[in-house]
């Protein structure tokens, strides 16, 4: 009897575990993480708002916006409508460039709308074509 | 004793052949045929392998729900619908985490991180727990009839998490990409050429490999269940001779040999 019944324990223990670990995942990060991230224009309407705290904020790397600084790159990032300045600390990730979509992990500057990132996210699409354009028609670039 | 245990069958050399040459047929296309990524280069050829292991996990589970299913309808339940769901749950579970790994070593040079906390990356992590946790509980219960029955409805209850981790990508914002293959759920590939061919092979040699396993896994859980059963007949005669014990008297000179502490 008591060798079954430890014999099952050993199994409950992982049960419990796998059961709690699914509990975590879902009341945790889940929860916490299902609006990903904000674009440019939720971003300054949640500041309008006085809202405070680190929030992803994402959008495209504006062309020509880049530039390094001692400790790391300044940049635009856009979603259309409204731009926000970022200045992120750190070396970006090699993807990192004009035009790119990225999300930025940080907060708003004491100041107001500048967003000082620590980490650089690429988002990338779903497509996938080979280096050269072939004879699809439009700029090569 | 009357016949060599193995858990090979006409349809394993078969299966396995196949799987094998398939495997090495996708390693030559998505290594060499397919062209690298304009934007990702190299690194974008782990797709070939992280969408068919993600996709064979789906299959894996849909079978493990399917085979519960008919174990709970009374009409078609059978001890092989059970053993078929727990295989299939078990190289779901592999899957499910060659799919995570892959995907996390895709990321890291790709996003920048090995992990974010978005939608598909925790409902893809909740599904392998939801599994492991399914897999344990086949270890908890004791008895095979109450195993099967609770087990099956864990399975379907698991299954609920499937379309979570698929639409994921749609319903919520992420960091992950909307599906290649099936865009906004039409069938529309945003890839083409050798890159589409690598991948839909891919699929293809998992499947087969899949389908290996999966016969060679079902056959070890006959032999388990026959194993168990075999251990139980021999505890049930020795509990009766111990319970018989004036029935039968000393003319036989003690063969009985000492099968496992019975008692604590």
């Amino acid at each position: 009897m008591t060798l079954t019944r430890r014999l099952r324990l050993r199994y409950v223990l992982p049960l419990a575990a796998s059961l709690g670990a699914v509990a975590w995942l879902v009341a945790g990060p889940l929860r916490s993480n299902i609006e990903y991230f904000r674009t440019p224009t939720e971003a300054l309407a949640a500041l309008a708002d006085g809202e405070d705290g680190r929030f992803r904020l994402a959008g495209e790397v504006v062309t020509g916006s880049v530039e390094e600084t001692a400790d790391g790159v300044t940049f635009d990032v856009t979603d259309g409508a409204n731009t926000v300045s970022v200045i992120h600390r750190g070396s970006p990730p090699e993807l990192f460039g004009d035009e790119v979509p990225v999300v930025c992990e940080g907060r708003w500057a004491k100041a107001g709308a500048t967003f000082e990132s620590d980490r650089i996210l690429i988002r990338h699409g779903n497509e996938y074509r080979p280096p050269e354009v072939t004879t699809t028609s439009g700029p090569a670039s | 004793m009357k016949e060599t245990a193995t858990t090979r069958t006409w349809l394993t050399p078969v299966l396995g052949v196949l799987a094998l040459g398939s495997l090495a047929v996708l390693a030559v296309l998505g290594l060499w045929v397919a062209p690298p990524d304009a934007v990702q280069g190299d690194a974008q050829r782990l797709m070939y392998v992280h969408v068919p292991t993600a996709t064979l996990a789906y299959v894996a589970f849909g079978v493990t729900s399917l085979a519960s299913a008919l174990y709970l309808w009374r009409r078609t339940r059978a001890p092989r619908w059970d053993r078929l769901a727990a295989s299939s749950a078990e190289l779901g579970v592999v899957f499910t985490g060659l799919t995570l790994v892959l995907g996390m070593l895709w990321g890291r040079p790709v996003w920048g991180v090995y992990w974010t906390w978005d939608a598909r990356l925790v409902s893809t992590a909740v599904l392998f727990f939801l599994y492991l946790g399914y897999l344990a509980l086949r270890r908890v219960i004791v008895d095979p009839d109450a195993r099967a029955r609770r087990c099956a409805v864990a399975a379907l209850v698991a299954f609920a998490d499937i379309p979570i981790v698929h639409y994921s990508v749609e319903w919520w914002r992420s960091l992950h990409q909307d599906s290649t293959l099936l865009p906004g759920g039409r069938l529309d590939p945003e890839i083409s050429g050798d890159m589409l061919v690598a991948l839909l092979w891919g699929m293809v040699a998992f499947a087969l490999t899949y389908a290996y396993l999966l016969v060679r896994r079902c056959r070890l859980a006959a032999m388990e269940e026959g194993l168990e059963q075999r251990v139980l007949d021999v505890a049930v005669a020795e509990r009766r001779a111990e319970a018989a014990p004036v029935a039968a008297p000393v003319a036989t000179p003690v063969p009985a040999p000492v099968t496992g502490g019975g008692r604590a």
